[in-house]
Parts: structure tokens; C-alpha cells; sequence
């Protein structure tokens, strides 16, 4: 069953056409990868996808439900996460606080009842610190609980935006280069736990990386950019024999 | 692993209640007299007015890190609207119970006010950093020429109602509630969407907090509580006027909530009775020869040279870089003592200065000073907490915060 | 005419419109001066430098103690007329002493926190304008507001152009006025000489005085009338003397800006700090450069502003020129150089029609609901493009 469906989706800066005429489709389940060369328009798919920038044309379908044009904080709430290229932590919060704002969203009660301190809020408050103390064990951050995120080295911080995103409960993960900056054993737990997180969570996950090994030992179909047009889809088998993809990475295909 | 029960929350909510309340009445018996007291009830009552008016701000500013540098408008908003009541709608009834009608006169002046913040907080949706904050500067100083030009608000003169006694039970609640309601937000998870918008704008938005509700939210709280606080401060002193409300008592504020550790409940409250009280005092300070400022700025200096040149270079042991700041402190003391006797034999120094001229000067050094050497503020963003004490004073074993166990 | 009078514009005088509207340009070119200033720290540094009014402050004091050394000031010789060399002295004394200002402020109070978050040095440029409005006050307020001795300044005859003549019909009749009151006159005068008490004349006399004040009334009358439908502009000389050596200044700093290796380095740096410094551009001197630079500009303003506006000085003073630059800056688009000079014309001629609409009790609030006007519906001001955060 498709979950997300992007049609014909094009924006333009200006003059600039960052994404032309881009359509791929996700099935529930999904381990979907979109690579390309750099300024292909990767990142700017999932700024429309998750509503930091709207589509000059062309629409965006989630569960079957249009959502192009929707506020970010909407699209989460319906179930689309992301993480950030650059990364993008709360940086003077703790790891376990970034967390809980992560699944802030679901949370229950009201401002006033905040504000009173009354015993709603609290046990929501003390539920989703639970939540988050399982996601951090999950990616195997529960050691730096109490650590602010902006002192963690690199590769923990980007797990920890994995917890964030993961914290929203979303049916649909977007990673933003998720392996960039790790070394190879780093890499390889991160695989781990992408499949971890498809097989046990049941999140659809889409991921932008430039690593080949890594795209093509991890995901089961694979979308190519380049100058924001589509130029390849299909299977990791497909994609490296393709003659387009390799002229398009100037022959550095895998 | 801790648990909540609901037998124990109800326990300490009231234990809380019942202690603040009678802090209150005590407060108002110490403070609350006439005869003597007048000076000093004056001057406690604005102390916990300004409390209330840097931790509001410190909503708007520090939790939510919105940076808006004209929180005298919402104060004067406030002011002027119990003072209008007040004259308009309680003068013939002064024989009623005067605390009734300064909770009425909070509660009306907190919605006017908190309109105000909404309306404010509307164009903080578009804006960040200091075009922000060029833009509240600019509602704070157009508030004020309005009022100045209206003749039903007493133009330049300002308006005059009823003074009342038992203010000072409703200042310190009213700090104490403001600071309650912080800190509340700060310990449940609303609050961390809060210091989440502070931190970063785009990714709180992508994990779904709503940034229009929550920094809109920020300035309705945060501006509703300073009209409050004006309100309190119509019916203390018993007279308003559009130059108890200038750019000046802006900065006032700020200044407040950036010594104290923008974000920093505690670091702001500590920094509002300080930084009032200090400025307040050099009132009365009487002539002075113009030497003595000079040589108390040179003895700045000279301190604070030494202090960031150990915060620059020395990175040993905490408690010798510890002694060593506060030698240098000392230094600064004697170097400007000593500079002032010495500048003061000097014939031309000698001219008689009126002391409360340094008033603003001494608020604007601690402010470029605190920005060279601690630009977190005192406090930084930390909370008081009796872990947070242990590990000031250098015990090491400290339990990591009880919210993981 | 109820109706009319009715309109809070009623009392607008439409004849001197363009009068202000010169006023309003000459005031701007001043603010001008200063508003570089904040728009080329903005672009290099993108702090708000708030205490750029108090630089221009010190310029004014410091083109006001050189006044008076060069015996102008206070008991200084009553004959002494200025000349194009006091003001030449005068211009150059204020911008050493707001240069110095300048670089001192960057040195000691921007540099040492040029690394931590941005807001810490808003904060600090807050306090420096306070320490500077307030300090100054005990140092320089001794002898309250100071203004600049007139007679420096030779040039202060008008220049007039007359735009509009004044209705025909009106001034002949004016004229024929005027001839009957000559009549009238030579008439009085010729019975005055027989009169044998001047201070008791006889009815005779008493009629011929009263017909010539009536005439006097209506041809004055007539006049005004007439005067009424004429636009005239006057210009002091000395405002076009500096409109001139505003636009000097302003050529040079754009031959500065875009032609030498400095200014290259400069444009460099406010598009990317960090990559300029990595491709082995000085950044400390660059922005000491802009600094010095800015400030000189805003010490020339100053001058100006106290000499031909005859703007009375004291510690506060520059705290409103300041704001009036700074929302000119931002409407121009702030980091933007000939949005900078865009922008304070605007807010100049804009000052000028509020006070010339009769609201000036709003002059200093124009600027702020300028600027919140602008920063609402165009951030990026009117030649500034809006930079979108990149994610």
C-alpha cells in the first residue's frame, strides 16, 4: 500500500528549478533510498515533502491525503519525521530532553494545565521521559542521558536526531544523510539499526545518502537525481548497472 | 524509580501554597506599615514589582528566546489601565476591601496587557533576533508618545489614583506566582517545547511544535504578568506617568534577565532584587568628588582585565582559579580605592559631582561588564536545586539527575 | 469650509510643501551619513551597532570643542566670523574625535565577544549606548545643552528661487494698492507740515492718518493674499555647501568600497565571514577599518547636523538622530550601501511632513512605525533582498 506519493512535484527559485517534475511512491515498509550527486535537489525533496518549502506545482499525497502546502509542525503530527543534513539538535538541552520534544506532539494535556503544575501534565511529562529513555536505548544513547547534545561527538549526535524524529512516532522516517561523518563501524551499527527501526517500529523509512555501499546494502529500491530530474528507479541491482547513474557520478558508481 | 502519586503532589501543592501565602502576610506585616515604613515599603514593593516584571520577560526572552527589549510597554499598558479604572470606577468606593479591588484592577490590567502581547507577538512570528528586537523598542517608545499626547491620559503629567496599603501582600504573591507558573512550565514537557523554539525554530518545527502558539503564547504570558505587575505599581505609588515607563525602564529589565543567565528563573530573580535595589540606593548618595568615579573605573578595569585574562588563559584546578578571581576582585577594590584618594588630591578633580548621576553608568558598566565575562549571565541556564549547590561546592557525588532513574 | 476645517490636514499650508520637502532631503543627507555607518557594520559584522548615536554624539562635541578652540567658544571674541576653513577644521576635528570612538569601541568592547552568540553583543552595544548617554552626562552636561556659535558658519544667507509667481490679478491689485497708499502718504505728510501740534492734529489730519491705516491694512492684506498663492523656496548657502561635500564623501566611499583592495576585502567578508578570514583576509583589520570608517562618516553627520541644522548638543543628543538612521538603514535594506542613502532620504522628507501636517508632538515616532511597517511587510527593506534560512 502506497504511503507516499509524490506527483509531478516542482519548485523553482527564481530562476533556479531546485526540483523538476520529480513522482516516486512509497509502500509501507519501505527501505526507499534517494541519492544523487551534490545539488541534485535530495534535501530539497524532503523540505517540500515535510513542508519547509511549498511545491511550485505539482502535489504530495501521504496516506492518500494531499499535503502539499501543510506547516511542518502539521506534517509531523500526521506522521512524517526528518532528520538534518547539518545537524540540528537543541544543542544546550540534554539528549534525554531532545527526546521528549521529539514526542512532544503527542502529548495530552493543555498549557494551563502546565502552568498549574497539575497531575495531568506531570505523569504526560513523566510518560513521554519513558518513551524517550526506550529510544535512547534503542539507539544506544542511554548512557548520555543527562549529557547537553551539543557535547556529544558526531556520530551520537546524528543517532540522536534519529531518537528525536523517532520520538514523534511517525509511520514515515526521513533521514538527511544519516552515515555522513562515521567511520566504518559506525556505519555499519547505523545499518543495524535503520533495519531495527523498519522491522520493529514498522517505520516506512527514505534516506538521502551519498555512500553507495551503504545505500545498497540497505535499501530495497532506490530513486536518482541529478539537476533535479529523475534519471533512474528501481532496485540497487538495476541502479549500479545503470548507464545513466554511472555518467552521472562520472563513472564512480559502485 | 521515582513515581507520581497523586497523595504526594497534593501534599506538597499544598504544603507550597500555604508557605507562600504566609510569606505574604509577613511580608505585609514587615513591609506593609505606615510612619517610617513608607520609604521601605516603596521600595520592597517595586523590588518584587521588578521581580515580576524580569521573570516575565525572562519568559519571552530567555525560555522562549524571543529577544524583545520593550517590556515597559506591557507594564504601562497595565499601569494605565488600573489607574484609569481606578480613578474612573473606584473612587467612590474606597471603603471597599482595597485587596478585592487590586486583584480586580491585576486581573483586568493582565488581559488588557495580554491583548497587547498578542498583537505584539504577531509580528515575532516573521522577525528573529534583532530585528526583533528593534521592532519591540519601537512599540515600547510608540506606546509611550501616544500616551504622552493623549489628554485623557494625563499627557506628560500622568494620572493620579488611589494608593493602597496592602499592595505589598499582592506584589510578592504576584512574584510568586509569576515565578511558580516558570517554573512549572519549565518542569513539564510544554516547557521544553518552549526552550525548543529558543534553541532552534526550524527543527521544532519539524518534531511539530507549533511555533505560533508557542512564541505567541510567551508574549501573552509574559506581557499579561507585566501588566499585572503595573497595575501594582499604579496602586503603590498612586500616581503613573509616561517617565516612569521610558526606554530606560526597558533596558532595566533586560539588563535583569541577561545578568541573571537569560533563561534562568533563579539567575533573574536574584539579579532583579540586586540590580533594583543598588541603583535605588545611589539615590541618596550625596556629592562625590569627580575623582572617585574615575578612580572607581579604573580600579573596573584593572579587575576586570585580570579576571578575563585568567578566564583566557588559566585552565587548572576549579577551586585555585576560584581564589584567583576572587584576587582579582579584591585587587579591583583596592586598585580603585587607592585610584580615587590618590585622583581626589588632584585640584581639577576636586569638582563636586551629585552622585545620583551614576545611577545608569554603574547599570551600564555591570551590563558590558557581565557581557565580557560571562555572556551566559551568572547563572547561565542553570535552576537552583540542592544538587545544583553540592556540586558548587565541589562534591563530586553528585546523583545524576533523578529524571533518568 | 466647516468640512475642511474639520480634516485633521486642514491646517496644512500647501505653498510651503516644497519647501519641507527640500528641508526634508538636506536633513536626510545628513542621516544618510550616519546610517552608513550602521549599515556597513551590519553588513560586516550583522551587529546592530546601538551605540552608533552616541559616535555621532561625540562628533558633535568634538566639532563643538573645536569651535571653540578656535575662538568661538563662550567669551571668545565678539567680532570673529567663521570662514570655509573653521568649517573645514570643524568637519575634520568631529570625525577624529568619532573615528576614535569608534575604533576604541570596536577594540574594547565588540572584539573580546566577537565569538560569542550574536545577542551577547547586542546586549553590550545596549550598555555602551547607556554608559555613553549616561557617563557623558556627568563629564559633559556640566554647562547643559551647548549648540555651536552661528557665526562659524559665514554662509547662512538664503538663496531664494521663486517656483511660482504670484497670482497676476492679486499682485496688480497689490500694486494699485500700494500706489494709493504712496497717495495717501505723500498727502498726510504734506498736511503734517502745516499742522501746528503733530500730536493733536486737527480733524483734517485725523481723517487723512485714519484713510492711509486702512490702506496700509488692506494693501498688506492684499500682499499676503497674493504672497499666499507664490512658492518660494529658500536655501541657506551653507545647506548646499554641505549637500556637496555630502555627495564628495559619498563618491569616496563608494570609490573606496568598490575599487580598492580594502573595500574588496570588506564586500568580502559581509558576504562570508568565515571564508574570507580562510582566504587570508584580516579580519580584525577589516572591521576596525568599517568601524573607523563608519563612525568618521557619522562625526561628519554630526558636524553638520549641530552646524547648519543647529541641533543643540548634550549626551543625549545622539540617541534620536541615531534611531532616525538606523530605521533608514533598515528601510533601505540594511547592509545595503545606496539603500542606506535611499532610506534616510525617505525618513528625512517623511520627518519633515509630519512635523510640516502638524503632528510634530509624533515626530520621533514616525520612525518606528516606519520601521515596524517595513520589517512587517518587507524584512529586507527596499533594495535588500530577504535571505531565507537554509535547512
Amino acid at each position: 500500500m502506497s504511503i507516499l506519493t509524490l506527483k509531478d512535484a516542482t519548485i523553482k527559485f527564481g530562476g533556479l528549478t531546485a526540483v523538476n517534475s520529480v513522482s516516486f511512491e512509497l509502500n509501507k515498509g519501505d527501505l526507499f533510498g534517494l541519492i544523487g550527486p551534490n545539488g541534485a535537489g535530495k534535501t530539497t525533496c524532503f523540505n517540500i515533502i515535510t513542508g519547509v518549502y511549498e511545491p511550485t506545482s505539482g502535489e504530495i499525497l501521504f496516506n492518500g491525503k494531499r499535503i502539499t502546502g501543510t506547516p511542518s509542525n502539521k506534517i509531523a503530527q500526521l506522521g512524517i519525521c526528518r532528520t538534518f543534513q547539518n545537524i540540528r539538535l537543541f544543542q544546550s538541552m540534554t539528549s534525554l530532553e531532545n527526546v521528549v520534544v521529539g514526542g512532544f506532539l503527542r502529548h495530552k494535556t493543555v498549557l494551563g494545565s502546565a502552568l498549574c503544575y497539575l497531575p495531568g501534565a506531570i505523569k504526560e511529562t513523566e510518560k513521554l521521559k519513558l518513551q524517550a529513555l526506550e529510544l535512547l536505548k534503542l539507539v544506544d544513547l542511554d548512557d548520555v542521558a543527562n549529557t547537553r547534545s551539543r557535547d556529544l561527538p558526531y556520530g551520537k549526535q546524528r543517532r540522536l536526531e534519529i531518537a528525536r524524529a523517532l520520538a514523534t512516532q511517525p509511520q514515515l522516517l526521513l533521514l538527511d544523510e544519516p552515515a555522513a561523518g562515521m567511520n566504518p563501524n559506525e556505519k555499519k551499527e547505523l545499518l543495524d539499526m535503520v533495519k531495527k527501526i523498519r522491522d520493529e517500529l514498522g517505520v516506512t523509512v527514505l534516506l538521502i545518502e551519498h555512500d553507495m555501499k551503504f545505500v545498497m546494502n540497505l535499501c530495497e529500491k532506490i530513486f536518482v537525481l541529478d539537476h533535479g530530474e529523475e534519471i533512474a528507479q528501481g532496485p540497487p541491482s538495476e541502479i549500479r548497472s545503470n548507464p545513466k547513474v554511472i555518467a552521472a557520478y562520472l563513472g564512480e558508481a559502485v | 524509580m521515582k513515581t507520581f502519586s497523586v497523595g504526594d503532589w497534593t501534599k506538597s501543592r499544598l504544603i507550597s501554597v500555604v508557605v507562600a501565602l504566609i510569606f505574604c502576610f509577613l511580608c505585609q506585616l514587615a513591609f506593609g506599615g505606615d510612619g517610617l515604613k513608607i520609604y521601605l515599603r516603596l521600595l520592597f514593593s517595586l523590588v518584587g514589582i521588578y521581580v515580576t516584571l524580569a521573570v516575565s520577560l525572562n519568559l519571552i526572552n530567555g525560555i522562549t528566546g524571543q529577544f524583545s527589549i520593550g517590556h515597559a510597554a506591557f507594564y504601562q499598558i497595565g499601569a494605565y489601565t488600573a489607574a484609569l479604572l481606578g480613578s474612573t470606577y473606584f473612587s467612590n468606593m474606597a471603603n471597599h476591601s482595597s485587596l478585592l479591588w487590586l486583584f480586580m484592577a491585576m486581573i483586568f490590567s493582565a488581559i488588557v496587557a495580554g491583548v497587547a502581547g498578542f498583537i505584539v507577538g504577531l509580528p515575532s512570528l516573521r522577525l528573529r533576533g534583532d530585528y526583533l528586537a528593534v521592532v519591540t523598542l519601537g512599540i515600547g517608545e510608540i506606546v509611550n508618545i501616544i500616551v504622552k499626547n493623549q489628554k485623557s491620559l494625563g499627557e506628560a503629567y500622568g494620572l493620579s489614583t488611589a494608593k493602597y496599603e496592602s499592595t505589598v501582600f499582592a506584589v510578592v504573591l504576584l512574584a510568586i506566582i509569576c515565578i511558580a507558573v516558570s517554573r512549572n512550565l519549565l518542569k513539564t514537557s510544554h516547557g521544553l517545547a518552549f526552550l525548543a523554539v529558543r534553541e532552534d525554530e526550524i527543527a521544532s518545527s519539524a518534531m511539530g511544535v507549533n511555533l505560533t502558539k508557542v512564541k505567541v503564547t510567551a508574549f501573552v504570558l509574559g506581557s499579561a504578568f507585566a501588566g499585572a505587575a503595573g497595575a501594582l505599581y499604579a496602586h503603590t505609588k498612586g500616581f503613573v506617568g509616561p517617565a516612569d515607563f521610558s526606554m530606560d525602564t526597558s533596558f532595566l529589565i533586560l539588563t535583569m534577565v541577561v545578568l541573571g543567565g537569560t533563561g534562568s528563573i533563579t539567575g533573574t530573580t536574584c539579579a532583579a532584587i540586586v540590580l533594583f535595589i543598588i541603583p535605588e540606593k545611589m539615590r541618596d548618595m550625596h556629592d562625590l568628588m569627580l575623582g572617585v568615579p574615575i578612580g572607581v573605573a579604573i580600579g573596573i578595569m584593572v579587575g576586570v582585565g585580570m579576571l578575563k585574562k585568567i578566564q583566557d588563559t588559566f585552565h587548572g584546578d576549579g577551586k585555585v582559579r576560584f581564589g584567583m578571581n576572587i584576587g582579582s576582585m579584591v585587587l579591583g577594590i583596592i586598585v580603585a580605592y587607592g585610584a580615587s584618594k590618590l585622583l581626589c588630591t588632584i585640584h581639577g578633580l576636586q569638582t563636586m559631582v551629585n552622585g545620583q548621576l551614576f545611577r545608569m553608568p554603574v547599570l551600564a558598566i555591570t551590563l558590558v561588564v557581565v557581557m565580557l565575562l560571562r555572556p551566559q549571565g551568572i547563572f547561565g541556564h542553570n535552576e537552583f536545586s540542592w544538587s545544583w549547590v553540592q556540586k558548587l561546592i565541589g562534591k563530586k557525588n553528585v546523583p545524576e539527575a533523578e529524571v533518568a532513574a | 469650509m466647516t468640512t475642511l476645517s474639520a480634516l485633521p490636514l486642514a491646517s496644512v499650508d500647501f505653498t510651503t510643501l516644497p519647501q519641507q520637502l527640500v528641508n526634508g532631503f538636506l536633513l536626510g543627507a545628513i542621516y544618510a551619513l550616519v546610517a552608513l555607518g550602521y549599515t556597513m557594520v551590519y553588513g560586516v559584522l550583522k551587529l546592530i551597532n546601538f551605540a552608533h548615536g552616541e559616535v555621532f554624539m561625540l562628533g558633535s562635541y568634538g566639532a563643538l570643542f573645536t569651535s571653540w578652540m578656535l575662538g568661538f567658544g563662550p567669551g571668545g571674541n565678539e567680532a570673529l566670523t567663521g570662514s570655509w576653513v573653521t568649517l573645514v577644521i570643524m568637519l575634520f576635528g568631529s570625525m577624529l574625535v568619532s573615528g576614535t570612538a569608534g575604533f576604541l569601541i570596536e577594540r574594547f568592547a565588540y572584539r573580546p565577544i566577537r565569538n560569542h552568540p550574536r545577542i551577547a553583543s547586542l546586549i553590550t552595544a545596549i550598555g555602551l549606548s547607556l554608559l555613553l548617554q549616561y557617563g557623558g552626562q556627568i563629564f559633559l552636561l556640566q554647562g547643559g545643552k551647548q549648540a555651536i556659535n552661528s557665526k562659524v558658519n559665514p554662509y547662512a544667507d538664503d538663496l531664494t528661487f521663486n517656483l511660482v509667481k504670484p497670482d497676476q490679478k492679486l499682485a496688480a491689485e497689490a500694486a494699485t494698492y500700494q500706489k494709493r497708499v504712496d497717495d495717501a502718504q505723500v498727502a498726510k505728510d504734506k498736511q503734517f507740515e502745516h499742522e501746528p501740534d503733530r500730536f493733536n492734529p486737527s480733524p483734517l489730519g485725523v481723517s487723512l492718518e485714519k484713510t492711509l491705516n486702512e490702506l496700509k491694512e488692506k494693501q498688506s492684506d492684499i500682499t499676503n493674499k497674493a504672497n499666499l498663492t507664490a512658492v518660494t523656496l529658500k536655501i541657506p548657502k551653507g545647506k548646499l555647501i554641505m549637500l556637496t561635500a555630502i555627495l564628495g564623501l559619498m563618491c569616496s566611499l563608494w570609490y573606496l568600497v568598490m575599487k580598492t583592495r580594502m573595500g574588496r576585502a570588506m564586500r568580502a567578508v559581509s558576504v562570508d565571514f568565515n571564508a574570507a578570514s580562510l582566504m587570508g583576509i584580516n579580519l580584525n583589520t577589516v572591521i576596525t577599518f568599517t568601524f573607523i570608517l563608519g563612525s568618521t562618516l557619522a562625526g561628519a553627520g554630526a558636524m553638520m547636523y549641530s552646524t547648519f541644522q543647529a541641533a543643540p548638543i548634550d549626551s543625549f543628543s545622539g540617541a534620536a538622530p541615531g534611531v532616525k538612521a538606523f530605521v533608514a538603514a533598515v528601510l533601505g535594506g540594511i547592509g545595503n550601501i545606496p539603500g542606506a542613502v535611499l532610506g534616510a532620504l525617505v525618513m528625512g522628507i517623511a520627518e519633515n511632513l509630519v512635523t510640516w501636517s502638524g503632528y510634530s508632538s509624533y515626530r520621533d515616532a514616525i520612525a518606528f512605525v516606519i520601521l515596524i511597517g517595513v520589517l512587517l511587510f518587507r524584512p529586507g527593506g527596499i533594495l535588500g533582498s530577504n535571505k531565507v534560512e537554509k535547512v
